[in-house]
């Protein structure tokens, strides 16, 4: 009984930690804060721990609505979601004491990220749709004002886009669970009130049309928590937000936040109408079709995408729906492939973003042009990025591969028509282009092209006008330039970044390898998941 | 034990003879007086709600005992005292928190007017909840439509003016509307008591003879509450009555007034014409229609407004369009949802009109949404409150307005396979999105931080106003969170009606 009260406790010391630093006391320093947010973030891990070491326990809180209670479970895909979740949070937030040096309103962001923290616990261990939707729309309000963090023009209408588009995307998301509550089985055969079960709580028995009104509804639904993941159509927020936010949180916020979308997508397919219900239905392919179409641009666009961060924000519009894939594919391989992709991407994209961070903070360098020779004055940060980016592309042994040959795998094994080859050719593809974007500018970044004095680039008479009035142009908007880096200026200035930002970075980087080179630590878990699903 | 029988009259009776009293009192005095009636009826009317949680049925009360013809009867049942003790609870907390706004803004010589108008406010409200008798119904509507008016322009600005005669023109169409009605409905069926006059009715739909003058009267009578509770598109009188008046007049006047009036409709559905009737002569579509397109269109004029004030109240346009919307789909679950959509609107509204004064100190100039920026750092619960009751309005969980939402979710599914079921819930999404599209621009606004500039200063802030925001909180949670109680009693008391 004591071990299932951990379950709330969990939501409930990032949200106290909030609290105490609303209150004056814990404010006058910039130290203290640090302390305190610190302090609550490791206490919030080891219950998280503590949790997953107790085993399945379930725990309902109070009556929100008639029949329908505030209720928390922590089976193993909440632990899986947890863990994940409070592990990202440990990093970046020890990255964000130094980062948030140059930032002003350090405790607004920890307060709002320790709210964010609470609400993510509340998602993961919630037990039941209703409970889900209301930690989910408590982490769109805690996340938006990290958005909007700068209250720069851009970051503001940033965030409100990012508001306007969850909220409406969450709306679907209720409309749905509205759907689902009202064809669930009967109250005898779930014993009281609905909750989730492993493949599905809807009634056998649907007639024809029910079925095809829950479907069009499912639909819907997922579309809307698409918009959480940054599924096409409603992707749109995702790169303008995700890059205005400091590092820090564009790190949770891609790599943390997109994942929730999913764990909701997870509970409605595998938990609420179960996979056997949308196998082979119009909506299942109509859902692949978007995913894949999302994976497509996503990384066409990162690939065109000049500003670093935004071109990691593409790069997660194209990851994350790689995982709805796996999960629209309702087979079990597939869906290996995809929980394991949530982590994995999870972690290199963490680390991918706290790079940007890390470099923004030394340099203030913000695109990919200036990032040039950036590995000789920044050489271990330089180093995590190429792993990182490595991991992403999938190359073995890093953890990318593991999880992309699932999805491959899994996908040449169903039964989906056409798409089980379109598959692995479009995740292909889009490795091709991560490549391109990616490895390219680790590449660029060791390998600086050594420009001797005399062998400039000769510019033809005509064009040299218009570059130097482009030249004149950037200046007025007021865009910094940055020297070219070359062998002989890194040698005069390392730039790298102090312990507090490395440590995050190396611990990441080390992660990706690790899970990569031992994926059996991992698979077991997620076979028991899958098994009690399928 | 049976005393308390009598209570519910006791608590219309008190306001109304304190009235009169209140007009050779001061203004302290008054308000005292006053603060102190609007506790007792309060009390009272819990009293009256526990005795029939615990009896477990309604009675008739027959003031002085006599019959019919020569009698007047309220009727006391679950939901009448239910919702009597809420709209005492509010009105107490509205006078409260608006307490300081009230010394500024009214002339001393004209204090105790005000309270006088609260009185006979307080008063109507009551016996429009409880009344048996549509005649007395009509008188107290009249009564009412008296006391909002004063209690509009008792600021005296040429603005409160311009309202208040707006609003009487309105009102007195409204209630002429319902006269008519009336006094048709008495051709037909020779009663004024609500259970004679159902009989009459019964019989005459048997029969098939007057049909036409029944659809009629019916109709006016909707038409009639339709102005006086500003359902879209009769809301013109609205913003201006709202958004301008003294802190506590709006907040009663947007959270109570409105509320009466629909009260007495739904009484009138239920206890005169049946609901069945209703859908047989599809009034019920109409109101639906209607409802609709005030849920979208009201919250389209609040986006467009430069001023908050005014905005919060057509954000009140887009909730009676709720509330309508929910009676268009003649369910038990749709009319429950209405009745709690108004307990949840009343805690809400009250609550952002007077975190708003607070945050504006009480002046429209400080109401503007520029001039509003970065004032929650100025007063920090008022802006809390303003936080509470925008998030509730938006329909965010765990918060009073999410509930209602989800009630009428489940009660347009209720409808069964009609396009109505659609209709709402597309119409619910549209809602929500617009709401929160003001709602949270609003907020962001507020929260802005930016070089604070020195404050206007006509109001202290108070710790009353503060306590009263604190309540208001409070209420927007339990109704979230616990609804489960009051959803029961809503149904008991429905079912009481029949």
């Amino acid at each position: 009984m004591i071990g299932a009260w951990l379950i709330p406790v969990t939501v409930l010391v990032p949200l106290l930690g909030a609290i105490l630093l609303m209150t004056p006391a814990y404010r006058r320093s910039v130290r203290s804060v640090r302390v305190v947010t610190g302090a609550f973030v490791t206490a919030t891990c080891l219950l998280v721990v503590g949790v997953a070491m107790l085993g399945e326990k379930e725990i309902e809180l109070f009556e929100l609505l008639p029949d329908i209670p505030v209720f928390f479970r922590s089976d193993k895909t909440a632990v899986w979601f947890a863990v994940l979740t409070v592990a990202m949070w440990m990093t970046s937030t020890l990255f964000s004491f130094e980062y948030m040096n140059h930032e002003k309103r350090e405790t607004r962001y920890c307060i709002f990220s320790l709210l964010a923290l609470a609400a993510l616990m509340g998602v993961c261990f919630s037990g039941n749709l209703v409970t889900t939707y209301l930690f989910y729309e408590m982490m769109t309000l805690a996340t938006f004002p990290l958005v909007m963090h700068e209250q720069t023009k851009e970051s503001i209408s940033a965030g409100i886009t990012y508001l306007y588009y969850s909220l409406a995307g969450a709306f679907l998301g209720l409309i749905g669970v509205f759907f689902l509550y009202s064809f669930a089985e009967e109250r005898s055969v779930t014993g009281g009130v609905i909750s989730y079960a492993a493949g599905g709580f809807i009634r056998s028995d649907l007639s024809s049309n029910e079925s095809l009104a829950l479907t069009i509804a499912v639909f819907f639904m997922l579309i809307g928590l698409g918009s959480k993941v940054g599924m096409y159509p409603l992707h749109g927020w995702l790169p303008k937000a995700h890059p205005v936010a400091p590092a820090p949180a564009s790190a949770l916020l891609s790599g943390n936040i997109t994942k929730m979308g999913i764990l909701f997508v997870i509970r409605v397919v595998f938990f609420s109408v179960g996979p056997d219900f949308l196998r082979g239905t119009w909506a299942q392919y109509a859902l692949l079709g978007l995913a894949l179409l999302t994976v497509f641009l996503g990384s066409m666009l990162a690939f065109r995408e000049k500003v670093f961060k935004k071109r990691l924000a593409y790069s997660t519009v194209s990851q994350t729906s790689y995982v709805l894939v796996g999960l629209y594919l309702l087979a079990p391989v597939a869906a290996m492939g995809a929980f394991l992709h949530v982590v994995f991407h999870s972690i290199t994209k963490n680390l991918l973003f706290l790079v940007a961070g890390a470099i923004i903070y030394k340099t203030g360098r913000t695109k990919v042009a200036q990032m040039k020779g950036i590995g000789l004055i920044m050489p271990v940060t330089m180093i995590c990025f190429t792993l990182g980016g490595l991991a992403l592309v999938g190359i073995p042994p890093f953890s990318g591969f593991v999880s992309k040959w699932y999805l491959a795998a899994g996908a040449l094994k169903t039964e989906t028509g056409p798409m089980r080859f379109l598959v692995p050719v479009i995740l292909i593809i889009s490795a091709l282009l991560t490549a391109g974007y990616l490895i390219t500018m680790a590449s660029d970044a060791f390998f600086v092209v050594e420009e001797h004095e005399g062998h400039e680039p000769e510019v033809k008479t005509g064009e040299g006008q218009e570059s130097d009035a482009e030249k004149a142009d950037e200046q007025e908007s007021g865009e910094e330039t940055f020297d070219v880096i070359t062998a002989d200026s890194a040698e005069k200035g390392k730039k790298e970044a102090s312990p507090f930002m490395l440590i995050p970075l190396v611990v990441l980087a080390a992660g990706t390898l690790f899970f990569g080179l031992f994926p059996s630590l991992l698979t077991d878990w997620v076979t028991q998941i899958l098994n009690s699903v399928f | 034990m049976d005393f308390v029988r009598n209570f519910p009259f006791f608590s219309i009776l008190l306001p109304m003879i304190s009235g009169p009293i209140s007009s050779v009192m001061s203004g302290k005095r008054a308000k005292r007086l006053n603060f102190a009636v609007v506790t007792v009826s309060g009390l009272l009317s819990v009293a009256a709600f526990v005795y029939v949680l615990y009896t477990g049925e309604a009675y008739n009360y027959r003031m002085g005992a006599f019959p019919a013809p020569f009698g007047n009867e309220i009727r006391v049942g679950l939901l009448e005292t239910m919702m009597a003790s809420f709209f005492c609870f509010v009105m107490l907390l509205s006078i409260v928190g608006g307490y300081r706004f009230t010394v500024v803004d009214i002339p001393a010589e004209k204090q105790n007017l005000f309270y006088i108008m609260m009185n006979l406010l307080l008063s109507s409200l009551l016996a429009l909840i409880y009344t048996n008798d549509m005649f007395t119904g009509y008188v107290f509507i009249e009564i009412n439509t008296i006391a909002a008016c004063g209690l509009i322009m008792i600021r005296g600005w040429g603005r409160n003016l311009l309202a208040a005669t707006k609003y009487m023109i309105m009102s007195l169409l409204g209630s002429g509307l319902v006269l008519i009605s009336l006094s048709i409905l008495y051709g037909i069926t020779g009663h004024l008591l609500m259970e004679p006059m159902h009989e009459a009715i019964v019989q005459i739909i048997e029969q098939r003879t007057y049909s036409e003058p029944l659809t009629v009267a019916v109709g006016l009578f909707c038409v009639g509450i339709a102005i006086k509770s500003a359902l879209f598109p009769f809301h013109s009188w609205l913003p201006d009555a709202y958004g301008y008046s003294t802190c506590a007049s709006s907040a009663i006047l947007s959270s109570l007034v409105s509320k009466g009036y629909i009260f007495l409709l739904i009484k009138f559905f239920y206890r005169v014409i049946g609901m069945d009737i209703i859908h047989t002569i599809q009034v019920d579509d109409v109101l639906f229609v209607f409802g609709i397109a005030g849920m979208v269109f009201g919250s389209i004029s609040a986006i467009q407004q430069t001023d908050v004030s005014r905005m919060i109240a057509f954000s009140s346009v887009a909730q009676i369009g709720y509330i309508y919307m929910g009676f268009g789909l003649n369910t038990e679950a749709g009319m429950i949802a209405s009745i709690f959509h108004i307990l949840a609107h009343a805690a809400g509204k009250s609550m952002l009109f007077i975190s708003l004064n607070s945050l504006s100190d009480g002046t429209w100039e400080y109401a503007n949404y520029r001039k509003l920026r970065g004032s929650a750092y100025r007063h920090r619960i008022a802006s809390l409150g303003f936080a509470i009751g925008s998030l509730s309005m938006v329909g965010i969980p765990l918060l009073a307005g999410f509930t209602s939402k989800v009630y009428y979710a489940k009660a347009a599914f209720g409808v069964g396979s009609s396009p109505k079921m659609l209709i709402a819930l597309v119409a619910l999404a549209i809602s929500t999105i617009l709401n929160a599209m003001y709602f949270i621009g609003q907020l962001i606004n507020i929260y802005t931080p930016i070089v604070t500039e020195p404050e206007p200063g006509t109001v202290k802030h108070s710790n009353v106003t503060r306590v009263a925001v604190f309540m208001f909180i409070a209420v927007n949670f339990v109704l979230g969170m616990g609804s489960e109680p009051v959803f029961r009693w809503i149904q008991t008391g429905l079912a009481q009606f029949m």
